[in-house]
């Protein structure tokens, strides 16, 4: 088991491998759409997203810029995420429609599922692997290895690993690649630089 | 040896539906063909009178109360040995969870009954896939006991109806104003549903007379769009090949496939062409969301427990609301609950986020 590379997004801030690529702006009041652009990306579809999906996609497409995703068949890449408020964001759009605007919206509810991310991935890179979504009270580098080393044991060659969370409180995406070759994993690495290294 | 291929046992845990509080309650109300829908005043979002499988006697506080009258049957038919073991794990499987208490934690309340009043010992573990949680939740139980890292898995599928959902599904269109019709010429969409079912995965026999045994399962995404089902079924097709692969199976030995079968336009439309891809045709298959509704995350574990109850009674359930083929692709689809050998049994699912997951059963 090897880590291929990580990536955290924070809204001040973009570190990958453990090295800060990005210092984003204070005063932006779309931070996650100035990532975007500063990505120099196009993918319409992004700004669709409720928030949760556009900071998977944002982490995906920092890792894109650090490795060639194209080496993975289409079935080769397991997406195993996690957070621990689930889809509160766009949950709280719907409660907010039907109980305060009361209206409803098909393109707000169709994001409160927390696994909606993980599908938005499968699309943007054509993936037809596994994928699953877990609620955990905190993220959990242990438990995300078990998780890896299940799918490896199928014969699975890499997994991408998320924490995504967005809430009233929080925004973060942290992503980890594991590839299934020989070389030493070292989880407290990982764990650095993907949760220690909050907002300053 | 492979550990793909050691042994996982599934045995009974609790099933608590609008059909019944117990499973055998739900198999006497299946072999009547008893349907758990009914519709209901004032349910939609501008007053519609939606049908829904809603469990009545739950007056409030809906999740917990579902949870806790799981309890009853579990301490039944699963010994407390095994529950309060170190050795046990839980995992639920849920898409909304305690969703009436929102904004606060819809999830937190689950877990603390779990531990306080049914005393299991490690931290339950929760899947939220969308309506493929209860069989990937299944297929995770298999891997953890593979892995020995747990003699014994309970999982349990839950979700109780709330306005948040019905009033979503609402918005999306996809609820049918009459009772769900699976796969038939006429549906027009879902209803929904709710309930709470319990299996548990072993690795060894916990029930001497009958005995199943967990193949393997597996995942896989359609990469096509986050709440429209695939044209091709390529997610689906993937999925079951892979799960046909690891479980050393071919699937002429198939005896019975229980699909997901919404009732929506796309979604069965989408099955048919999954499983005429893969020439699976011919075998009897049928799906349940016309007795139960579809109950989201806990309808894999539901369906599954209804799979367990084929095969010890070599039984198959008529697809209810089903009598005239409305798929492009023809299925074989059970119209009589009717006596036939069941040994080997694929169980499908799909859902939002363009999730499949697949996973074989054999009869021991």
């Amino acid at each position: 088991m090897k880590v291929v590379v990580t990536c955290s997004i924070f809204p001040n801030k973009i570190v990958v491998n453990g090295k800060q690529l990005l210092s984003i702006p204070s005063n932006e009041a779309d931070w996650k759409k100035w990532v975007y652009s500063s990505l120099n990306i196009e993918y319409p579809k992004f700004h669709k997203m409720d928030s949760l999906a556009k900071l998977a996609f944002l982490g995906i497409s920092v890792l894109e810029q650090e490795i060639d995703f194209s080496t993975y068949k289409d079935e080769e890449v397991g997406l195993i995420f996690a957070n621990k408020s689930s889809s509160y964001s766009s949950d709280n759009k719907h409660f907010i429609n039907y109980t305060q605007k009361k209206m409803v919206s098909p393109s707000d509810f169709v994001y409160t599922l927390p696994n909606i991310l993980t599908g938005e991935i499968a699309i943007f890179k054509k993936w037809y692997g596994e994928n699953v979504f877990f609620i955990h009270k905190q993220f959990d580098i242990e438990f995300f290895i078990e998780q890896v080393e299940f799918l490896f044991n199928k014969g699975i060659k890499a997994c991408l690993c998320g924490w995504i969370e967005s809430n009233d409180k929080s925004e973060q995406a942290s992503l980890f690649l594991i590839e299934n070759v020989d070389g030493v994993l070292l989880k407290e690495e990982i764990l650095k630089e993907l949760i220690i290294n909050k907002i300053d | 040896m492979d550990t793909n291929l050691k042994n996982v046992y599934l045995s009974y845990g609790a099933l608590v539906t609008p059909l019944g509080n117990t499973v055998e309650e739900n198999f006497a109300a299946l072999q009547e063909g008893k349907s758990g829908i009914k519709k209901y005043t004032n349910s939609g979002f501008t007053n519609e009178n939606w049908p829904l499988a809603k469990i009545e006697q739950i007056s409030e506080n809906r999740f917990d109360t579902l949870l806790r009258a799981s309890f009853i049957e579990l301490n039944q038919k699963v010994p407390r040995t095994i529950i309060n073991s170190s050795n046990t794990l839980v995992i639920i499987s849920t898409t909304k969870a305690n969703i009436d208490v929102f904004p606060n934690d819809t999830f937190e309340s689950g877990i603390e009954i779990l531990k306080n009043e049914l005393g299991v010992v490690n931290e339950p573990i929760i899947v939220s896939n969308a309506c493929i949680s209860g069989v990937v939740a299944i297929n995770l139980a298999a891997d953890y006991i593979r892995s020995e890292k747990f003699k014994d898995v309970i999982v349990i599928g839950i979700d109780v109806i709330s306005d948040f959902v019905v009033y979503g599904f609402q918005s999306l269109y996809a609820i049918s104003e009459q009772a769900a019709k699976p796969f038939d010429k006429e549906r027009t969409g879902i209803t929904l549903g709710e309930g709470v079912a319990i299996v548990l995965l072993s690795s060894e026999k916990r029930n001497s007379e009958f005995s199943v045994k967990y193949l393997n399962g597996s995942s896989s995404n359609d990469a096509n769009h986050i709440s429209g089902p695939s044209r091709t079924g390529e997610g689906l097709v993937r999925s079951i090949q892979k799960t046909l692969v690891r479980s050393h199976i071919n699937k002429d030995q198939i005896d019975f496939i229980s699909a997901h079968g919404t009732g929506t336009i796309y979604n069965d439309e989408m099955e048919s062409i999954a499983f005429d891809r893969l020439t699976l045709n011919s075998k009897p298959i049928n799906s349940l969301k016309g007795y139960f509704g579809h109950t989201l995350g806990a309808a894999g574990v539901i369906e599954t427990i209804v799979c367990l109850l084929s095969m010890e009674h070599n039984l198959i359930f008529k697809s209810l609301g089903y009598s005239s083929i409305g798929t492009s692709k023809i299925l074989n689809l059970i119209t009589d609950t009717s006596q036939t050998q069941v040994n080997i049994v694929l169980k499908t699912a799909s859902g939002f986020g363009g999730g499949n997951a697949s996973l074989i059963l054999i009869k021991d």
